[in-house]
């Protein structure tokens, strides 16, 4: 625990943004047989979709949609905000996939669109300064996802996640979200939010005293499920 | 408290719990960041707020690898949208209706399933649309035998593939698979990323004057053909790119 002392940036997580998002069960329950489309990476999809294909791209936004749903909620905070967002992004996506460098991967690509119209929103959401977001509570369980696709405690989790993110300043929850999350190094935050490293830093920081008290049942909940890991009862330790 | 050994002024106060998270982060300036260290060492409650917030960002690391199911209602509108895209991209007349319906301010995302199907049902009106203007170019011209298409590329119009579809079906009661051996491949990978990917016909066609493929595939029930009209497939290593689809229904099955 220590060692974090003097930890300066957090080096990027290799396993960042995620890839491997399959296909939604639906899509292959009522064909049948194999769709090819499965079977086509993402860059293929892309490629056909540039050539004129007009499916390709409507496959890869299903095999992305859920990881790309988690990045616009969590940093948007309301189902509504981050459905238009997602909106925007897909259609820019869309629009300028020719400008695709074929070297990164179709993720990273997607993602970065999906966060700067999350961050876009956030823009403008400030510049209409007293425009405060509506609490939609109806909203809440289904936010947590279908209760048969995950466990009661992952889906409360993730709404625990969600709702103490939503009471903390929306700058340091992005820049949260960003680090924490999404796994970016603080260099990569600090160009996608236009602002200096420290000030990532700072944001992350704070966000995180913030968020400390709002999620320490869970974090201890948590540690009793995983004893080798026990850090809230840790007392004294080096 | 002082068993360490340390001056009692390094234990007078804790830490808040910002200053803690500083520290982390190297944000404290240096003769600070020593004194905040030290009494971190030498404070079990300091230190345990120190590793409860290195252990928030572990957990929220993990949470946040885990994917969060999109609401059917706003994967149903986003796909809306993006087929929406796709008429539009394909057509070669604006469809004006598109845009303002993706730019209507949405009050509440239980509408959202009223309004996708509105999409829906615009963008195939567009593909009506586009195809209805081209359709004046090139008027009849049909294959000499009704009941069978021609081995080489059968000169159509989209006014006449329905009905001529569902007469060739009709009188050959197998697959009919025409065209050269990759034309009939790119027609096999355009049916398998659709619902129902059995393949009835592949047929080269002069369709309004450019090369296309028609391509039936079963319907929902044996009866039902549906039936595309693509551009690419004629072209070796070509993808499949429709332009006008219709669902003819066979009568003697
Ligand atoms: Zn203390």
């Amino acid at each position: 625990m220590t060692a974090h002392l003097d930890s300066g940036d957090q080096p990027p997580r290799p396993d960042v943004p995620r890839i491997d998002a399959g296909e939604p069960v639906t899509q292959a329950a009522h064909t049948g047989a194999p769709t090819s489309y499965d079977q086509l990476d993402d860059h293929e999809l892309l490629r056909m979709h540039v050539a004129g294909n007009p499916d390709s791209f409507g496959f890869l936004v299903k095999r992305h949609r859920d990881r790309m749903w988690a990045v616009a909620i969590r940093t948007l905070g309301e189902p509504e905000e981050a459905a238009d967002a997602l909106q925007e992004a897909f259609i820019s996506a869309f629009r300028r996939a020719d400008s695709f460098r074929g070297d990164a991967k179709v993720t990273t690509w997607l993602h970065r669109i999906v966060v700067n119209a999350c961050l876009d929103r956030i823009r403008r959401r400030q510049v209409r300064a007293a425009d405060p977001l509506p609490e939609d509570e109806d909203r809440a369980a289904e936010l947590a996802g279908p209760s048969e696709e995950d466990p009661a405690e992952v889906r409360e989790r993730r709404l625990d996640v969600l709702n103490a993110l939503k009471q903390i300043n929306e700058d340091q929850r992005a820049a949260l979200v960003l680090v924490d999350m999404e796994g970016y190094s603080i260099e990569e935050a600090a160009a996608i939010l236009d602002c200096a490293p420290g000030t990532v830093k700072s944001r992350c920081a704070r966000g995180r005293a913030k968020l400390l008290p709002l999620l320490r049942h869970w974090q201890t909940t948590r540690a009793s499920d995983v004893p080798e890991e026990s850090a809230a009862e840790a007392v004294g330790t080096e | 408290m002082t068993e360490s050994g340390l001056p009692t002024s390094e234990h007078l106060e804790h830490l808040d719990t910002d200053t803690i998270a500083d520290l982390i982060e190297n944000l404290l300036p240096a003769p600070e960041a020593h004194r905040a260290r030290e009494h971190v060492k030498a404070c079990p409650e300091c230190q345990q707020t120190y590793d409860a917030l290195v252990k928030l960002s572990e957990d929220l690391a993990e949470e946040g690898r885990a994917d969060i199911p999109m609401p059917t209602d706003v994967a149903e509108h986003l796909d809306a949208v993006i087929v929406s895209e796709s008429v539009l991209r394909a057509s070669t007349v604006g469809v004006h209706s598109l845009a303002q319906i993706r730019e209507e301010p949405r009050r509440h995302l239980p509408k959202l399933l009223g309004a996708a199907a509105g999409v829906v049902l615009i963008a195939a009106i567009g593909v009506g649309v586009v195809f209805a203007t081209k359709d004046n170019a090139n008027e009849g011209a049909a294959s000499t035998d009704q009941n069978s298409p021609p081995a080489d590329a059968v000169t159509i119009t989209t006014n006449d593939l329905g009905p001529q579809i569902q007469q060739w079906l009709e009188h050959n009661p197998g697959a009919i698979m025409h065209g050269s051996a990759a034309e009939q491949a790119c027609a096999r990978t355009f049916a398998s990323g659709r619902p129902n990917p059995n393949v009835r016909l592949v047929q080269p066609a002069k369709i309004d004057g450019k090369r296309a493929t028609i391509i039936g595939l079963q319907g929902g029930s044996p009866r039902d053909i549906q039936v595309f009209a693509v551009t690419g497939c004629s072209e070796p290593g070509g993808v499949a790119s429709p332009f006008y689809d219709t669902t003819v229904t066979l009568r003697n099955r």
